[in-house]
């Protein structure tokens, strides 16, 4: 018995858990290899072309691993929260696979995770996979117990302050956890604010958070925040946003706005991200407040790399210009940038 | 207090809504250029194509002196159902000071549900407000039925334009009427106005029928399709929406315990293709064109907004429901490019398909 993990979405997030999960089952998981323009490719031949970037990637990382296997394990993430959803395309995920990549019609293992909080591991949401993989209900109820703890362990690497392909390597024992998680020495902090798998895939985010290491940056993201203090930061909203990772971006974003330590915000989004349309104009009326710089990077499945560095290198300038002794010290003296100059 | 409310459609049920509970109400115009212009600019740039001729209507109606905007929220996971928070902070920070009412689902949120219903209900009794809203529905539900009568007309009428002529005149006959005897009347008047007009004769094996489905707001205005269903009575094709007014209300404002809705069996009939409910209408897509294939129609013109989050997966899927079901689909996506003779061309050559179809059973669409 062979399950395949597509490398893409929520992969960076929850890998860990799939992982020990199949491990202690003593299924067999075959890993879609990293991106690369032929999964990218593939990936535009099977789906509509108004999709987003991420939906693509997947796309292809399941036609590359569909021959191969037995299983495509595809969850259905409906929510991970109370009252709060995935997007929609999420939800159809398993839907729009079975009818669009060739021969995965009935090869796509999809439990429907309705959860309350992030933890994935209540046995109810599993039944499906009792019969398909032969398993008995304790054999599940075991390998969930330690998918859940594993899972718990790296996300506890995140908040440490390691960015999450560092945690996924440590995870995974291809490095040591060293003492010093985050990089600390840089002149400028910026907030990054993406979702897992655009920031996360070397080859759709083209590697911004190395690219901002190299500027002499110090990184930060949502994931490196406590859920509380992400929680608390958005809750005067009388109407939250209905997508869990959308307000964690926006609660990220409203804390960096507040925290002294960041300099500026850079909104990582897919062309066509529904959800990012409206965090991204929210956090831009609220950029003016706060006067902090906020850019928005767009990015899709055109590799045109340096106008990430570009844009991203006139924005740490910026930064740096305003924060020299005797520099600019009131962000309207300032040439234009970005989106944020006026509306 | 002067009320305002999202262009959807025919406004009469809204409008009357507001009148008869004693409010002023300024009805946004038509959607034009000039609201979508308004639109996109105030608007964040990927926002879906509803969300900017909304936000045009509203300026627009704020310029009229509009006080406070009625609209209808929702639940997620589509994006439609937050664009009254979006809207309110984006008309908030261009200077405008609005109050906007949100009808949220009244399970989500049952105190902000009724304090809306008591502002709006203002002094009239409990009893009055029961009166109108049953009214309203037998005036939505006859007007609809006025609707669909005239969107199989159109395709025959001898004199074109006889028809939307006549919807317009319908609209003004509901808009006087008061209570259940002013209802009768209008409705008798209208079904005249309606056999009054002249049709051509065409045998049955020609006619073509064609279903709309999709998004509820671009199915429904036509300011946002490029009057789709007047395009395709012009040129000879049947046509039913997936969506109504009237069923929209039984499905979301009637308790399930007193009727089991239409919506309900549209959900069934998709299930096959999308297993759950996936906000916005996607599922209903699916089930509607099952639906109108068992009914017998020729094709299925399928309208989204630029970048739906649901309808790119129902999108994604109808190859494969093509397939399955034998019948075509035009999917069209709908933004503020408005090239109308692109679209045109497009449904003129699919139409050309579905007679050549019809005309000669073998040979296959693909």
């Amino acid at each position: 018995m062979r399950v395949g993990i597509p490398r893409g979405l929520l992969y960076q997030y929850y890998y860990p858990f799939w992982k020990t999960f199949f491990e202690e089952l003593k299924v067999e998981i075959i890993v879609s290899s990293p991106t690369t323009k032929e999964i990218v490719n593939k990936g535009i031949e099977f789906s509509v072309p108004e999709i987003c970037v991420p939906m693509k990637v997947y796309t292809g990382h399941v036609e590359q691993i569909i021959d191969k296997v037995d299983y495509v394990f595809i969850p259905r993430m409906v929510s991970i929260s109370d009252k709060e959803y995935f997007c929609p395309k999420f939800m159809g995920l398993p839907d729009m696979i079975k009818y669009t990549v060739p021969g995965a019609l009935n090869k796509i293992l999809s439990p429907k995770i309705k959860s309350d909080s992030d933890s994935i591991a209540n046995p109810k949401f599993y039944g499906e996979l009792k019969s398909r993989l032969g398993i008995s209900t304790w054999d599940l109820h075991r390998a969930l117990k330690k998918a859940d703890k594993a899972w718990n362990n790296f996300r506890a690497l995140s908040k440490k302050g390691y960015i999450l392909t560092d945690a996924l390597d440590i995870f995974e024992g291809k490095k040591v956890p060293s003492k010093e998680p985050t990089f600390k020495d840089g002149e400028v902090t910026i907030g990054i604010l993406g979702y897992v798998y655009d920031i996360y895939d070397p080859f759709i985010s083209m590697d911004i958070t190395d690219k901002l290491k190299e500027l002499n940056v110090n990184v930060l993201t949502f994931e490196m925040l406590e859920d509380q203090a992400i929680k608390d930061s958005i809750k005067f909203m009388h109407k939250k946003l209905f997508w869990t990772f959308s307000n964690k971006l926006l609660g990220a974003g409203y804390h960096f706005y507040q925290n002294p330590k960041v300099d500026g915000i850079i909104q990582v989004t897919a062309f066509n991200c529904g959800p990012d349309s409206m965090i991204g104009k929210m956090l831009e009326l609220e950029s003016n407040h706060f006067e902090k710089p906020f850019m928005t990077v767009r990015i899709d499945e055109h590799t045109g790399e340096s106008h990430l560095q570009t844009r991203v290198e006139a924005f740490i300038d910026m930064i740096r210009r305003k924060k020299m002794a005797g520099g600019v010290s009131r962000e309207s003296n300032l040439s234009p940038y970005g989106l944020n100059t006026s509306i | 207090m002067k009320v305002t409310f999202p262009h959807m459609g025919s406004t009469l049920v809204y409008r009357k809504l507001v009148e008869m509970l004693g409010h002023e109400a300024i009805t946004p115009p038509k959607p034009s250029q000039r609201t979508i212009d308004l639109g996109v600019k105030y608007s964040p740039e990927f926002a879906c194509f509803p969300m900017k001729v909304i936000m045009g209507s509203y300026v627009e109606a704020l310029e009229k002196g509009a006080e406070v905007i009625l609209t209808s929220g929702g639940h997620g996971p589509c994006r439609a159902g937050f664009y009254g928070e979006m809207h309110k902070r984006i008309l908030n920070n261009l200077g405008y000071e609005v109050d906007v009412w949100v009808f949220d689902s009244i399970k989500r949120d049952y105190k902000n549900f009724m304090n809306i219903v008591k502002k709006l209900k203002g002094d009239n009794s409990w009893l009055r407000l029961w009166t109108i809203l049953k009214l309203l529905y037998q005036v939505t539900k006859d007007v609809d039925g006025f609707e669909m009568q005239l969107q199989t007309k159109r395709a025959y009428e001898t004199k074109k334009g006889d028809c939307t002529r006549a919807w317009d005149k319908i609209q003004h006959i509901y808009n006087s009427v008061q209570d259940e005897k002013g209802l009768k009347e209008a409705r008798q008047q209208c079904q005249n106005l309606i056999d009054e007009i002249p049709v051509m004769i065409i045998p049955e094996d020609q006619k073509i029928r064609i279903g709309i489905v999709g998004e509820i707001y671009v199915v429904m205005e036509s300011a946002a399709n490029m009057k789709m269903e007047e395009t395709l009575g012009s040129l000879g094709c049947e046509v039913r929406r997936s969506h109504y007014i009237s069923e929209w209300i039984e499905h979301n404002m009637i308790p399930k315990a007193f009727s089991k809705s239409h919506e309900e069996e549209i959900l069934k009939k998709g299930e096959k293709y999308i297993e759950i409910k996936i906000g916005g209408h996607a599922k209903e897509t699916m089930g509607n064109i099952v639906d109108f294939h068992e009914q017998g129609f020729d094709g299925i013109i399928h309208l989204m907004p630029f970048g739906c989050l649901p309808e790119l997966v129902s999108q994604s899927i109808m190859p494969k429901l093509m397939d399955d079901l034998d019948i075509p689909v035009l999917t069209i996506a709908l933004d503020e490019q408005t090239g109308t003779s692109n679209n045109l061309t497009r449904i003129e050559a699919f139409l050309d398909l579905i007679r050549n179809k019809k005309r000669n059973r073998l040979s296959k669409v693909s």
